[in-house]
């Protein structure tokens, strides 16, 4: 998997190549519009990461030039400003998806793996597995040491979704928007789902030795095996 | 409004001041000499039919036929008016009998017509040959068996050359008299010009760092004073919105340098002591809090700003209000159950709002919030809708938490404002959800209000425009 970033932010731009290849993706980088243009041009890649603003050409340009040529390649975009008009502006370019800046690292990689999985659905599995944590999706059951665990509505979606990104920090945000369907970032949200993820580890967690959910402080929770 | 040319509003006063009176006085004098004429010309009338009868005995046949008139006896009319009569005696077939030496060679008014005199008098004006006017009164008469025919008249010339002296005159005095009206004209418009001179001289050195002063006010009951008040309270308004802007600026800093501050020292110390991996974890997590107080601040500052500068738009739709208030309840309910607060629902299903339905929920969830956050464990808030006395939807969100004081009723809406600064760390908050509240309320056409609670706690009530059900399809 194959990755080009242009982003004139050079703090920006290796903090993200660090994680992404840490990640396990191959990652180029061009800090001008110019540079990325070539790149695009002259090698393949499976997924741009394209800053709006950029010296030179800017990121909506770009995507322009490349959807005329008829580069169907996958595009998200890093932008500081998400002014709805710039927003629209870029999804209309033919961007598949749009980051604001600050944004979670673990938000960008689970944007980067649902753009780059869109072929083979990973939601469509209806059986999740986390050691002896099991989920019947459809079902709507979820069993621990073959024990069923009584979880209201919310719990249950607050760790399917966990369980779909096993063994990655889901930040705060990205519950709120995907799990609690809250777009408004201001909302206050965090405290709720504090609560909630205190909950679900007092079901899924406590009456068990190894535990599930991990809390990452500053940046989010995780369910794996190993805590680090 | 004719501009005359000029753009002193001083000399424009003037200039139609002198122009409103030139036209009084044309129109009064206009007036003054026509009822003069009128007047004098009456008297000359009545002095004619008088003189008519003096000149009637006056008048003898010699015994050689021929007319004689003493005119030795009361030649003259009494009225300074008419001094000289002019006579002419007529027989009735037109041969003129007498004339007088007044009326010398002229004739008054040629052969007689049919009647004319007969049976009192007829009385006509007249312009004699050489121009004169004159006032004529004829009369038929019998002397001494002979019919004949009286013709008196006086000259209307002195009403003419009076109407022309006094005409003189006034032309002569009227400039005069409008010099000496322009300039007090002038004077009083200066006068009254005057005030508003100074107080644009004064609003002049009003800048924004001196928005202190105030214009001044020399009679507050008239209209400057009016002018002058409402210029001041217009500056009032100004300063306090400056006030607030600056007030607003140094919180923002102050709340934007504390997660820096954090962030800053905790990377420092971290990086001084010999740290473990463990405590890297924990410094960096504690660093990424910090960013995400960050960054929650500056989205909320950003939604106020577009708030403020009308950029975000409202998607309206028509829902049930209560929504708003069960939608945020089902959102903080882990929250409120945490605290194992007693919770109650209860209102009108049927009132129905247009609006934007995000930001109103948006809004109600964060009074909400604040109202959960500051009730201790084991109280109790209590959401409710009804409708009001004005027939608005009114939401009411009442705690009984330790409830606001008084002087920090209004200013809770405030941006940054925090009721106990000392708790702002603790609870987290920027102080900013009220604010954006109130934001989403206003822009509904709405108000949010806060009050106290009897016995302790607080409500804070929402009011909103409703919009019939029917409407909802």
């Amino acid at each position: 998997m194959h990755i080009l970033i242009v982003e004139d932010e050079a703090k920006l731009l290796a903090a993200l190549r660090k994680g992404l290849e840490s990640e396990g993706y191959s990652v180029s980088v061009a800090s001008t519009g110019e540079e990325g243009f070539f790149l695009i041009f002259n090698q393949s890649f499976d997924l741009l990461l394209l800053d709006v603003m950029l010296p030179g050409r800017d990121g909506v340009e770009i995507l322009t030039a490349l959807r005329k040529r008829g580069l169907a390649v996958p595009v998200l975009f890093l932008t500081a400003k998400d002014a709805i008009d710039d927003r629209v502006r870029g999804l209309e370019a033919g961007a598949d998806d749009y980051l604001v800046k600050p944004f979670a690292f673990s938000e960008l990689v689970a944007r980067i793996r649902a753009l780059t999985r869109r072929a083979h659905r990973a939601d469509a599995v209806s059986r999740l597995k986390l050691a002896d944590l099991e989920m019947d999706v459809t079902g709507r059951a979820v069993l621990r040491e073959n024990r069923e665990l009584v979880l209201t509505a919310r719990e249950f979606d607050l760790l399917e979704y966990l369980l779909r990104h096993q063994g990655r920090v889901v930040s705060r945000e990205m519950l709120a928007r995907d799990v609690w369907k809250e777009s408004a970032r201001h909302t206050p949200l965090d405290n709720v789902i504090d609560v909630h993820i205190a909950r679900l580890r007092r079901k899924v967690d406590e009456p068990f030795k190894v535990k599930l959910l991990h809390t990452v402080r500053g940046v989010g929770f995780v369910v794996r095996e190993v805590a680090t | 409004m004719i501009s005359l040319g000029t753009k002193s509003v001083r000399t424009r006063l003037t200039l139609w001041y002198v122009l409103v009176l030139t036209s009084v006085i044309i129109v009064y004098v206009a007036g003054a000499s026509l009822v003069l004429v009128w007047q004098m010309r009456s008297q000359i009338d009545r002095q004619v039919v008088q003189d008519l009868e003096t000149v009637e005995g006056l008048l003898y046949f010699t015994e050689d036929g021929r007319l004689h008139f003493n005119e030795d006896y009361h030649n003259h009319p009494e009225s300074k008016l008419v001094q000289e009569r002019m006579l002419e005696v007529l027989s009735p077939d037109g041969t003129i009998l007498f004339k007088n030496n007044q009326l010398g060679e002229r004739v008054l008014g040629g052969a007689p017509f049919m009647g004319e005199g007969v049976g009192g008098y007829s009385q006509r004006s007249e312009r004699l040959p050489d121009g004169t006017r004159v006032i004529l009164a004829s009369r038929a008469h019998t002397m001494q068996d002979r019919p004949i025919l009286l013709r008196v008249a006086f000259s209307e010339e002195p009403i003419w050359s009076r109407l022309q002296q006094m005409l003189a005159i006034l032309l002569l005095a009227l400039p005069l008299a409008l010099a000496a009206a322009a300039y007090a004209g002038y004077k009083l418009a200066g006068r009254v010009l005057d005030p508003i001179e100074k107080m644009a001289q004064r609003a002049q050195q009003i800048t924004s760092e001196r928005l202190g002063e105030r214009l001044p006010i020399e009679n507050a009951e008239d209209e400057l004073g009016h002018l002058a008040r409402t210029f001041n309270e217009m500056l009032s308004r100004i300063e306090e919105s400056f006030e607030q802007l600056k007030r607003f600026t140094s919180d923002a800093s102050h709340e934007l340098r504390t997660p820096l501050a954090a962030i800053r020292s905790i990377g420092e110390v971290g990086l001084h002591k010999n740290t473990s991996g463990e405590e890297y974890r924990d410094i960096i997590g504690s660093m990424l809090e910090e960013v995400n107080r960050l960054t929650n601040l500056v989205e909320s500052l950003l939604t106020l700003s577009r708030a403020d500068a009308g950029e975000l738009r409202l998607r309206y739709e028509i829902f049930p209000v209560i929504d708003l208030l069960s939608d945020a309840a089902s959102l903080l309910e882990v929250l409120i159950e945490e605290k194992k607060l007693t919770f109650t629902l209860t209102g009108d299903e049927s009132l129905y709002v247009k609006a934007d339905r995000l930001f109103l929920r948006q809004a109600v969830i964060n009074v909400l919030h604040n109202a959960v956050k500051f009730t201790p464990s084991g109280g109790a808030v209590a959401l409710s809708v009804a409708r009001n006395k004005d027939g608005k939807a009114e939401l009411s969100i009442t705690d009984n938490g330790p409830g606001i004081p008084a002087e920090h009723r209004t200013l809770v809406f405030d941006r940054f404002y925090r009721v106990d600064p000392a708790r702002s760390g603790e609870n987290k908050g920027a102080g900013l959800g009220l604010s954006i509240a109130r934001w989403a309320v206003q822009s509904h056409d709405g108000e949010i209000a806060l009050s106290n609670v009897p016995d302790g706690g607080c409500t804070f009530s929402i009011r909103l425009p409703t919009v019939p059900q029917t409407s909802a399809d």
